[in-house]
């Protein structure tokens, strides 16, 4: 702030150094925990190993796990991306009325606590038969993760002007042949982030599948249930290997946009 | 496009209907229904008699509470300080917010237990500063789910905070400074007021979803800090109460959409659109 003393300013950066090291510490300090020696939790570790990578991956369990998590992010993603690839463009071009209540519905599993979301689906599910089936889940984690499709893909359809498609059209040109030729070459920076965030969602997801996905288990509900019982340093490897996969997609993201020129990742999250 | 648009928005349409209006209408309804007589009141009659239910409730808006004071008096300063940072330690310390943003619920609770335990950094640091003989209870109580839930949400606090804060026109403020005031004045005369209605939109966005917490009280309240999702959780998995459970989902979606529309109309004041 202008003309503020030395003192305020150094004030307000401890504050501010405060707040950053609040938001990150607890996963730094997990990366180094995660390739401790010992099976207490104590930091710093007395002596490195990769005992606790070696269980992870050695852990049948664990590796179905993972394998479960990974299909049904991959599945639930694409179908999240392509229903609401499809709706977003309807709705910034569409001329039909009621649009602002499609898109309040689309948006509404982001406000509706998913507490109340998982047991929506729990009680609608077990009435149709589809309780613990992967059906069940494959289309709770597709609707969970619209609404961060439309944020991404909504704004990208606005800012992409209008005529360039009314050109090809007017050129003779189909709908679904300027959408491969003309739309997607110029939105797929942001069709790629699209998909990333509803994958990155899908993978993390873990109280609306607690409920409903029976005998499934992903990473995240197996995890979540280990950590309720008790303290295990195999969760330490899972943790780190979640936040190098968060690391890695969002610096993927984060490239590709900058490539592109597009809005920055800070736009994206505080477009909505 | 020559129709109106419909058809490109009819498949998601459906699905949602299907998969997600009709269960949640279909959950509403059971809280109003009794397999003998009909439309009943029963369930919500049951929850008022119940002390526990009233307990649980007192504990999850305190906590939710004081963890959203404990992220306005982290997130604020924080905010104001990235506003004034050079280019290139703004952009760090945005990467800095984002990436806990993105990084699973599961794993930044999991940490505090790793942080916070007896034998965690904290209380081994405090031990060695000699403030405390016995390592401080911080898991397992309202203190640590506190915590853990003021680090999880802080991220929704600070950058829709941020992104106001860097919107407001530096001229303002050297306008107010030549006219001699002060800079105590300056930021509560024309910087504060005008990060108001930011602040408040957060704040309630972040209070809405510390109401609905689930897994951060779960985890570090090792079953003795209940919150109103616990308790859905223990009527729907465990008890099987299915209709108080209805009630309760009920109660708690209302109060949850009446301060989402507050939040959108503060929200669409601070973003001026």
């Amino acid at each position: 702030m202008i003309g503020s003393s030395p003192w305020t300013r150094r004030a307000l950066a401890a504050a501010g150094i405060f707040g950053l090291v609040f938001l990150t510490v607890p996963l730094l300090i997990v990366i180094p925990m995660s390739f401790s020696s010992a099976r207490a939790l104590t930091f710093p570790p007395p002596s490195l190993s990769l005992r606790w990578y070696e269980t992870f991956f050695g852990d049948p369990r664990w590796m179905e796990a993972m394998w479960t998590s990974i299909v049904i992010a991959a599945i639930s993603s694409v179908a999240a991306l392509l229903l609401g690839g499809l709706a977003a463009y309807g709705l910034r071009r569409g001329t039909f009325g009621g649009r602002d209540w499609a898109e309040g519905n689309f948006m509404a599993p982001l406000v509706v606590p998913t507490i109340i979301a998982a047991i929506a689906l729990y009680l609608g599910l077990a009435k149709i038969g589809l309780l613990g089936s992967f059906t069940g889940l494959l289309l709770a984690h597709t609707i969970l993760h619209v609404p961060v499709v439309m944020m991404v893909l909504g704004v990208a359809v606005r800012d992409f002007d209008l005529r360039i498609e009314q050109v090809a059209w007017s050129l003779g040109a189909s709908w679904s042949y300027t959408a491969r030729r003309v739309l997607l070459p110029n939105l797929w920076p942001s069709v790629f982030a699209a998909w990333i965030f509803a994958f990155i969602g899908s993978f993390d997801e873990v109280i609306v599948t607690s409920f409903i996905a029976g005998r499934y288990e992903t990473v995240p509900k197996r995890m979540f249930n280990e950590l309720i019982l008790e303290v295990n340093p195999t969760i330490t490897a899972v943790a780190t290997l979640l936040i190098a996969f968060t690391i890695l997609a969002l610096a993927a993201v984060a490239l590709i946009l900058r490539r592109a020129g597009k809005s920055t990742l800070v736009e994206g999250v505080t477009a909505g | 496009m020559r129709s109106n648009g419909f058809g490109f928005v009819a498949p998601l349409l459906v699905l949602m209907i299907v998969a997600f209006n009709v269960p949640i209408i279909y959950m509403l309804g059971l809280g109003f229904w009794d397999k003998s007589r009909g439309f009943s009141l029963a369930p919500y009659e049951a929850l008022a008699d119940a002390p526990v239910y009233l307990r649980v409730l007192g504990n999850t808006l305190r906590i939710s509470l004081i963890a959203t004071l404990a992220n306005v008096a982290i997130g604020y300063p924080l905010a104001h300080w990235m506003r004034g940072l050079g280019n290139r330690a703004r952009m760090i310390a945005i990467a800095l917010v984002i990436l806990p943003f993105w990084v699973s619920i599961l794993v930044r609770t999991y940490a505090w237990i790793v942080v916070l335990g007896n034998a965690g950094i904290v209380n081994r640091s405090l031990q060695w500063l000699g403030l405390t003989e016995e390592p401080v209870p911080f898991l397992y109580n309202e203190l640590g789910v506190t915590i853990g839930m003021a680090n999880v949400l802080l991220p929704f606090l600070v950058l829709p905070l941020f992104a106001a804060m860097i919107r407001i026109d530096d001229r303002l403020l050297q306008a107010a400074a030549s006219l001699g005031a002060p800079a105590r004045t300056i930021f509560w005369k024309v910087y504060f007021p005008l990060t108001l209605p930011a602040l408040a939109a957060g704040t309630l966005l972040v209070f809405i979803l510390c109401l609905g917490f689930y897994i951060t009280p779960a985890i570090l309240g090792g079953g003795r800090v209940p919150m109103i999702s616990n308790l859905l959780d223990t009527l729907i998995n465990q008890i099987p109460r299915w209709d108080q459970a209805a009630a309760i989902s009920t109660i708690l979606l209302v109060v949850t959409l009446l301060i989402f529309a507050a939040y959108r109309r503060l929200d669409r004041r601070a973003s001026g659109t």
